[in-house]
């Protein structure tokens, strides 16, 4: 469970705040997307959620932050490693550079936080298979794609097995097969309800497929909050700097020639394209 | 592509076996030898009598004689010239047109070269034969701070990320029709729209693995555990403190014949 009750933050130095009343509840196991356009304020919250604001960005921040049964603001970076976990951007900047092989980044968490050996070894074991990684298992950290590089970004943080995850935009700096394995993984991490999972993103006919729940955010603001079908098809999407997924386009420019005008349920993934069309 | 500054050779040897504070102490007992063993010629006999013999135990030998070779070499050459040909006043016992070959200078000079030998080697002996990580850990478990554990080994891998970012830049920079050849001013010049961009990216990437660490829990307090295990004997613990000892008696002897004729006098 994730509870933000009218968080407002402003960076240091900033006159505008970069969250601006955001009040928001996410249930445990929801896997929810996080869209707007960029400098809505996606990475803010994700750091919010993970701590780094206000412990690491410093800023001025007000209201409740609760994740998982931890008051954010009153625990340390320390405490909340293990609890949280975050993966952004850039996989290149999420290896650590203090281990020598695929196995031993994903372990390094683990040993920060003193597990066992046998349980540690199994666990990584477990990870390596489930973000197929386990051919690359002896191979340097810095020797792998872009893709393969956040496919173990991520497995790095899931072997900590945290209750919340959050994602910064995984795949904005991979090429799209790259994007590809990262949203394969997340695919199979959506189905296992292992964990509540936030997502930042802008590949939305991705957030289509996976998502329980979409939220807009829009300078800082929350402005939309539904099912992935109703919010991506909505057409306030384009307000928000938001442009909707191909199928919606589609969709709209065959209503706007007459065919099936009657309808309002507008397809935002391939399948509902594939039957509103049909 | 070289993806770590790591010289580290893979094997499965009894030397790679070895506790890394074994090894540690090891190659610490023959920099000792190195340095304080006296007169001209017993520094050669270290290097040929345990040093040498430890890398074939190892299975490097052949590449671990190149490095020592490569890196000694220059140094041994420009000590022979500068010491042999240059000694203040001593006995020539060779002329070459107005230079002259001094004793003197050419004792000096193959007792500097054997010191310099000796500790090259060792040191080469340590990172061929010890992973890098490995040793690390021994030391962080010996109480040494794991925050520079942490920077010495990154540094070995982000290093030479780095450069190929370096170099990314460099290429960018040019296909703009920035001229980076040419005389030193040129050159200076062609400094700047480099590192601007390399030293701000840098701070932001250094930010981001902050982030990426206490993501990773590396600032949690309390005990931490390894995937990597070391084997240590009692006979790796006994051998260690008899090195050390034999490192005190090493420099001890030294002490004595250099203080014995005052004491006499």
């Amino acid at each position: 469970m994730i509870r933000l009750g009218d968080v407002t933050y402003f960076y240091p130095r900033a006159t505008t705040p970069a969250l601006a009343g955001v009040t928001l509840e996410i249930p445990t196991g929801q896997f929810c997307a996080v869209i707007g356009a960029n400098g809505a304020g996606k990475s803010t919250l994700c750091y919010t959620l993970a701590g780094f604001v206000p412990h690491f960005y410093r800023g001025k921040l007000s209201g409740g932050v609760e994740v998982a049964g931890v008051d954010v603001p009153a625990s340390s970076l320390a405490q909340l490693a293990g609890h949280v976990g975050l993966v952004f951007a850039n996989p290149f900047n999420q290896i650590t550079g203090a281990r020598f092989s695929v196995r031993e980044e994903i372990a390094f968490g683990l040993e920060n936080m003193g597990v066992p050996l046998e349980e540690m070894a199994t666990r990584v074991e477990d990870i390596l298979g489930f973000a197929g990684l386990r051919d690359l298992a002896e191979r340097s950290p810095f020797a792998l794609s872009g893709g393969q590089q956040q496919r173990l970004a991520i497995a790095s943080v899931l072997v900590m097995r945290p209750p919340v995850i959050v994602l910064d935009e995984p795949t904005s700096q991979l090429d799209p097969i790259g994007s590809r394995e990262v949203f394969a993984v997340l695919r199979d991490l959506a189905a296992t309800d292992a964990a509540t999972v936030v997502l930042a993103e802008q590949k939305l006919e991705w957030v289509a497929v996976f998502a329980d729940r979409v939220i807009v955010l829009h300078e800082g603001r929350i402005v939309a909050d539904g099912l992935p079908g109703d919010v991506l098809a909505s057409a306030d999407l384009a307000q928000y700097g938001l442009q909707p997924t191909r199928y919606t386009q589609a969709a709209r420019a065959a209503q706007a020639a007459g065919f099936r005008a009657d309808r309002d349920d507008l397809p935002v993934t391939l399948e509902e394209a594939v039957e509103f069309f049909r | 592509m070289s993806t770590s500054f790591s010289l580290y050779i893979p094997r499965e040897s009894g030397m790679h076996r070895l506790h890394p504070l074994t090894k540690l102490a090891l190659v610490a007992f023959c920099l000792v030898l190195g340095l304080f063993l006296p007169g001209v010629w017993l520094t050669y006999l270290a290097f040929m009598l345990l040093i040498v013999p430890l890398a074939a135990w190892a299975g490097v030998l052949p590449s671990f004689l190149r490095a020592v070779f490569k890196t000694a070499l220059p140094v041994v050459i420009s000590v022979f010239l500068v010491q042999g040909l240059f000694w203040p006043g001593g006995t020539p016992i060779l002329h070459l047109g107005p230079l002259s070959l001094k004793q003197e200078g050419l004792q000096f000079a193959i007792r500097s070269a054997g010191r310099f030998i000796t500790v090259v080697s060792s040191f080469l002996l340590l990172t061929f034969t010890t992973r890098p990580d490995g040793l690390m850990l021994a030391l962080s478990q010996r109480g040494f701070p794991n925050s520079i554990a942490y920077i010495m080994l990154a540094t070995m891998q982000i290093v030479p990320r780095f450069q190929t970012k370096a170099n990314t830049i460099l290429d960018a920079q040019r296909s703009r029709g920035l001229e980076t050849e040419g005389n030193l001013l040129v050159r200076l010049r062609a400094l700047l729209p480099l590192v601007q961009p390399l030293l701000l990216g840098s701070i932001i990437d250094i930010e981001e693995r902050a982030i990426a660490l206490e993501v990773r829990a590396f600032g949690r307090p309390g005990p931490k555990t390894s995937l990597l295990v070391l084997h240590d004997t009692p006979a790796q613990r006994v051998l260690r403190w008899l090195l050390l000892l034999a490192m005190l008696a090493v420099i001890g002897w030294r002490l004595y014949l250099a203080i014995a004729p005052r004491l006499a006098a």
